[in-house]
């Protein structure tokens, strides 16, 4: 990359916090109680599912994929763990992320072997966790045994003055991702695949099996954050999860990380997810109605595609 | 080189094949499934299904892909079942006057997911998708969350009135899907998504504005949306939000398993016509031998995977993404 920079590139990487500040004076100076801390975090812990599952998809754009089954995934998530509790206590965590972690694999395997696009082939794993999402929990809502989940759970609803343990939660889980971000030899070669993937093979790395492994995470992460959601609802259904996929693309996408990967990353996702719940909170003292939202996160998600998108890396444009 | 040609004959039948060999196979584990009843039930659910994927294989002819048929048909479904109780309720008087009404705006919401990905230069799958989003919130703020209801005998008639034991919907549809058929085959447009999606430089070589081009197979694909979410009323005589459910994986998966190449260039409607009855054959005969619905999207999905793994050409592609 060349030395100058136009102004605008360089404009662009701030892009995103500056977004956030303005949005959060925007939204205080109509209601300056916006601004209470104890507002702030409530709100942060709102959406600490989103988050989970916004930073799991963050891997696999940064790769220059999609991740389409999150959501999915997430449902299944809440199923398994509500129904894996009373047998298995805390393990039922461990095994909603195993669950996770092999369904990303598959996508991953599928796209990166079988060469079928990731957003067939995440939707495709998509319809797969919805079955088994369906058929675990016979289609009906199912709720959690008050004291099991204290017992197994407990730990994650709590708070410590005055800070919910599940925002404690989401916080170390980007820091765990930004360390494989930054500081693995994973996540360093994510970067080096969505910046320039021939590049990659030709240097004798076998990019397919970092390409599994970043599907992989990011399906762990959609099962992480529908563990949290189940817990927080106390209860499981295969549609829970619903309306979680748009809002997890949209805080990747306006946090910086650009379709076609290979900037960005973790934390600029934790801002673009806190741009999400600002606008989604500030929809209410703008008195927007909630249908609106889907509408206006659909513009916002075109907005912020056709803005960060790297087009010297597409020469068709399908 | 003959046998290649042989292989390349024969993979064109597969998908033939495999809809011959499911129909023999769900008989043969239950014999209700060959009757007249059960295949115009076939033919009733795969009637919206076939128009709304008739209208994605263009898009995918020319190498795009579009996801937005949910909310499309969402807001047409809605728009078409509210212009037509205000105008009198009934397609004899000047309801009629809504069914092009519904076609020019599946149009015009196909033109907007055209420009959006032709003119700011996004990819399709992502500028689909969030359109498609825009469009299930336009038909909740339109509806409010309910159901409008529609009862017109003369409009229901498409679902009531059967020849020979079919109902006069897949008749319908089956006229579309001459009109479509002629559109692919017999018209310069529909030759010139063969050639874009076959091979992009060559067709922008030869002079060909290939960026109009895609904005007319996204105004086409929106004008077979709505004729989907006309069949839809018709065949539930309610229109909703929900009317738009589960058409995407539905259609890109009846696309796909008929044939059509999602790299574009390869297939067509009759593909497509094939593809849909494989789906709706599979739902179908799931329920006939005693299986739960709900493992329709899982077996969709391997059957989306199989069948791209099957139909893509792996030595040319370097990697996907």
């Amino acid at each position: 990359m060349s030395g100058d920079l136009t102004l605008t590139e360089r404009m662009r990487r701030h892009f995103p916090w500056i977004t956030l500040v303005s949005v959060l004076l925007v939204v205080g100076m109509k209601d300056i109680n916006f601004l209470a801390p104890e507002n702030l975090v409530n709100l942060a812990s709102d959406f600490v599912p989103l988050l989970i599952m916004a930073v799991g998809m963050t891997f696999v754009i940064y790769i220059g994929g999609i991740d389409l089954s999150s959501q999915s995934i997430a449902n299944m998530a809440t199923v398994l763990a509500t129904i894996s509790l009373p047998a298995l206590g805390v393990g039922a965590g461990l095994l909603v992320i195993v669950a996770g972690l092999v369904a990303g694999a598959v996508s991953g395997v599928v796209t990166t072997r079988l060469k079928v696009p990731s957003f067939i082939s995440t939707l495709a794993v998509g319809g797969i966790a919805l079955s088994v999402g369906q058929y675990a929990s016979g289609q009906q809502a199912l709720h959690m045994d008050m004291a099991q989940r204290l017992h197994a759970f407990g730990w994650l609803v709590g708070q410590t003055a005055g800070i919910p343990h599940a925002l404690v939660l989401a916080l170390l889980i980007v820091a765990a991702a930004w360390f494989i971000q930054v500081r693995m030899v994973p996540g360093r070669t994510f970067k080096a695949i969505g910046a320039a993937e021939p590049a990659v093979i030709a240097s004798g790395i076998r990019a397919e099996r970092y390409r599994v492994l970043a599907f992989a995470l990011s399906g762990m992460f959609a099962a992480l954050a529908g563990l949290v959601f189940s817990v927080r609802l106390s209860g499981g259904s295969p549609t829970l999860a619903e309306g979680f996929l748009l809002p997890a693309i949209v805080a990747v996408l306006v946090g910086g990380t650009p379709l076609t990967g290979g900037v960005g990353g973790v934390l600029n996702t934790l801002i673009g997810t806190m741009i999400v719940a600002v606008v989604r909170a500030s929809m209410i003292y703008f008195s927007i109605p909630a249908t609106g939202q889907q509408i206006f996160f659909g513009v916002v998600l075109i907005i912020a595609i056709a803005t960060t998108i790297d087009r010297s890396k597409m020469r068709i444009v399908k | 080189m003959n046998r290649f040609l042989a292989m390349d004959a024969l993979r064109k039948w597969v998908p033939l094949l495999v809809l011959v060999g499911l129909c023999l196979f769900f008989t043969v584990v239950n014999p209700n499934f060959l009757s007249l009843r059960n295949f115009a039930r076939i033919a009733i659910s795969a009637t919206p299904a076939l128009m709304v994927a008739v209208g994605v294989t263009f898009v995918i002819l020319m190498g795009s892909i579009d996801l937005s048929m949910e909310g499309t048909v969402a807001v047409c479904a809605v728009l078409f079942a509210l212009a037509l109780n205000a105008l009198g309720g009934s397609i004899a008087g000047w309801g009629w006057v809504a069914i092009p009404g519904a076609l020019l705006v599946g149009a015009a919401l196909g033109a907007v997911n055209g420009m959006v990905h032709v003119m700011l230069r996004i990819p399709s799958f992502m500028a689909s998708l969030s359109l498609g989003f825009v469009g299930i919130g336009l038909s909740l703020l339109i509806t409010g969350g309910n159901r409008i209801l529609i009862d017109d005998p003369l409009f229901r008639s498409l679902l009531t009135v059967r020849v020979w034991g079919f109902p006069l919907m897949a008749y319908a549809a089956l006229g579309c899907l001459l009109v479509a058929w002629f559109i692919q085959d017999h018209t310069t447009m529909g030759r010139n998504f063969y050639a874009v999606g076959g091979a992009e430089d060559l067709a922008r070589a030869s002079g060909l504005d290939v960026g109009r081009l895609r904005i007319i197979g996204f105004v086409l694909a929106g004008v077979f949306y709505a004729l989907g979410a006309i069949f839809a009323v018709a065949r539930l005589g309610i229109a909703e939000t929900e009317t738009g459910r589960n058409f995407m994986f539905m259609s890109i998966t009846s696309v796909v398993v008929g044939g059509t190449a999602l790299r574009g260039g390869a297939g067509g409607v009759w593909n497509t016509l094939v593809g849909v009855l494989i789906v709706n054959v599979i739902g179908n005969g799931m329920v006939v031998i005693g299986l739960a619905d709900y493992f329709q999207d899982g077996v969709l999905g391997l059957l989306v995977i199989a069948a791209v793994y099957l139909s893509t050409n792996r030595q040319s592609l370097s990697f996907v993404k």
